[in-house]
């Protein structure tokens, strides 16, 4: 996000956080009756206040790390213990995969459902920032307002991390079967981010155009659901019926979901669509990342374009 | 870059207009010089402007047009220099509720950069002086009403700005509180600090500012200390209380035929009888009595007054200034809808 509100000030924004208006603040002709401390903000000082702010809010708020947590727990622990027996039969008779157990499908899933959730929260932190006013206080300090953004999403990564590597620890205790090891599960959490960061961008939108918590928390929370029913989360491709097959091929979902599958059961497991010239695992991580890095970009450059017209319109 | 009295102008605004994109003119052309080291108040009724005009000093906003220096930088050349100098208050109290006092005060003073050398004295000095130092590491939303304004107060002030703008600081506050605040903002003034303050309170504009223009409609109506403006009232005040309320017109109609005062008497009609103000309202104040008396018109209370800056306002806007202390807060609401301009 670019520093300011006006097309034209690009040149004095200053916004590559060098310390450009430091000191020469207010002399002007020596008619200064008052000495101006300038500042000594830095983009990297300014990206951690905003960093930290928003992790003491995240432990601060038991609801935060929880509330986004109970709901895939919720999943993991059902899912398995209702639906595993046949379910496992059902993957496994398929063909889809072999010798794997319910758990073990479902946990990648899961991982993404957490990142879901995560990015749904991103958005609630704006809006309540912006109800408090927050936001607009923050707008008109010198701050660099990408380093402010991107210290707030860094905090939210932070806690997809912390997130997906409970669930993965609850995962195995629940009898899932990481087949890539430890640096498999790293992927599974680096897959997780890139499969967050466009639903941080489409729930920072929500928030901007609606500017109220109730529709941001409807807008972004409700739409996990579908999403996920309607993907490769839950059962095989094959299983779907086919017009769920349809919206799956289009479901960000499905190559988020396939990608983290990929990692834990170290194998092509896309379906949705077929490349087999890079071998084994990358002919799913490749496409997965592909397509998750443009949405990223696309979302991510919407919701920059939203965010400057909100600074610039100011707010409440 | 101005002058004034040989002082530099804090705020030095001309021409500014702002336009929302639905058409809404909520700024026509207002010109503001507030010199340095003065307490400058903007006064206005709900939706006259306020609020626009001094987030647009305050770079929230841009102007549609005219120009705007504050602390000798443009607020569309340089924003983020005018945001280095300047401490910003808005009208709903901003603090994030889940930091304690002293973080609040800490993520605004690294926010202005206050060197990390100064910070932790500055900190303190600041809890200090809005008096929450004994609940510093309490968390916002502990608070009372009066304390988080008082939070939002230190966390405006942290890097210790030349230029303060206060969006109508004291709306919803108990009596005590506002005191309170009134106390700090004297206390800063006197230390030097610029500050510009809005308010629908004429008491409060009254009791602190230096100088105070009157905005209406998005204009600039009128401009003086409270004195001068007093004085553009002329005369004294006459209210006359009247037992039923039913009889105020024909009490106003009385005033006006009667010739009891001269032509140059205004005559108004007020919550609970009617107010005359005319150069010889003392003298001819019997005189009314009689008249009323006569026509049957029963008054149970009569004072005579110098005006104050409510009969100023009066006689400026034609409304009465909004004595419901707690009902602000109106007008944020009304700004609320307005802001989807570009």
């Amino acid at each position: 996000m670019s520093d300011d509100t006006r097309p034209d000030d690009g040149p004095t924004a200053g916004e590559d956080g060098s310390v450009v208006d430091g000191t020469d603040a207010v002399t002007d002709g020596g008619t200064a009756t008052r000495e101006v401390a300038g500042s000594s903000n830095s983009f990297v000082g300014d990206f951690w206040v905003n960093f930290v702010r928003w992790n003491i809010k995240a432990v601060r708020n038991p609801f935060v790390i929880a509330g986004s947590l109970i709901q895939p727990v919720i999943f993991l622990v059902l899912f398995t213990q209702v639906f595993g027996q046949i379910a496992t039969g059902a993957i496994n008779r398929g063909g889809a995969a072999t010798g794997i157990s319910y758990e073990t499908f479902l946990l990648p899933a899961i991982a993404m459902q957490v990142s879901l959730a995560a990015g749904a929260a991103s958005g609630i932190g704006l809006v309540n920032d912006m109800e408090e006013g927050l936001f607009e206080k923050v707008l008109v300090t010198p701050m660099s307002r990408t380093a402010v953004f991107l210290g707030k999403t860094a905090a939210e990564i932070l806690r997809i991390v912390v997130q997906i590597v409970i669930i993965l620890g609850m995962g195995i205790l629940l009898g899932a079967d990481i087949a890539t090891g430890v640096p498999g599960a790293i992927g599974i959490v680096c897959m997780g981010i890139l499969f967050s960061l466009w639903f941080v961008a489409f729930s920072n939108i929500v928030a901007i155009l609606t500017r109220d918590q109730e529709s941001t928390i409807i807008g972004a929370n409700l739409l996990q659901f579908p999403l996920l029913f309607v993907s490769t989360a839950f059962l095989p491709l094959e299983f779907l019926p086919g017009w769920i097959q349809t919206i799956a091929t289009f479901n960000p979902v499905t190559y988020g979901v396939d990608g983290a599958r990929a990692l834990m059961l170290g194998e092509d497991v896309m379906t949705v669509i077929e490349v087999s010239r890079f071998g084994g695992v990358w002919d799913t991580l490749i496409p997965a990342i592909v397509v998750l890095l443009a949405l990223d970009l696309a979302l991510g450059g919407l919701m920059v374009y939203f965010l400057n017209r909100a600074s610039s319109s100011s707010v409440q | 870059m101005d002058d004034t009295q040989g002082r530099r102008a804090a705020i030095d605004a001309r021409g500014v207009e702002v336009t929302y994109s639905d058409g809404t003119e909520a700024v026509r052309g207002i010109d503001l010089e507030v010199p340095e080291g003065e307490f400058f108040g903007f006064l206005g009724p709900n939706g006259a402007g306020k609020t626009t005009t001094i987030k647009t000093f305050a770079t929230l906003l841009a102007p549609t047009g005219g120009t705007i220096e504050v602390n000798g930088f443009g607020v569309e050349r340089e924003p983020r220099k005018v945001r280095e100098t300047i401490g910003y208050m808005a009208q709903e109290t901003s603090v994030d509720l889940e930091l304690t006092a002293r973080e609040n005060v800490r993520f605004a003073a690294q926010a202005y950069g206050v060197p990390r050398s100064e910070r932790a004295d500055r900190i303190d000095e600041l809890l200090e002086l809005v008096d929450l130092a004994d609940v510093a590491e309490k968390k916002a939303d502990e608070f009372s009403g009066g304390m988080k304004k008082r939070l939002d107060v230190a966390t405006a002030l942290v890097h210790d700005p030349p230029l303060v703008f206060l969006d109508e600081p004291t709306t919803g506050l108990d009596p005590k509180a506002r005191n309170r605040l009134w106390e700090y903002f004297q206390r800063i003034n006197e230390e030097g600090t610029t500050l510009f303050l809005t308010t629908q309170y004429l008491e409060e504009a009254d009791q602190l500012c230096d100088r105070i223009s009157v905005i209406l409609d998005g204009e600039i109506v009128a401009e003086g200390s409270p004195m001068e403006l007093k004085r553009q009232v002329g005369g004294e005040i006459l209210d006359v209380e009247l037992d039923d309320a039913d009889d105020r017109e024909r009490a106003a109609e009385i005033a006006r035929d009667s010739g009891v005062f001269d032509g140059d008497a205004d005559v108004g009609v007020s919550d609970d009888g009617i107010t005359v103000t005319a150069e010889r309202a003392r003298q001819h104040g019997t005189d009314l009595l009689v008249a009323l008396r006569d026509a049957d018109v029963t008054v149970t209370g009569f004072n005579i007054r110098a005006p104050t800056l409510d009969d100023v306002f009066l006689a400026i806007t034609g409304e009465e200034p909004d004595l419901d202390r707690n009902g602000a807060g109106s007008e944020a609401a009304d700004t609320a809808s307005e802001v989807s301009a570009e």
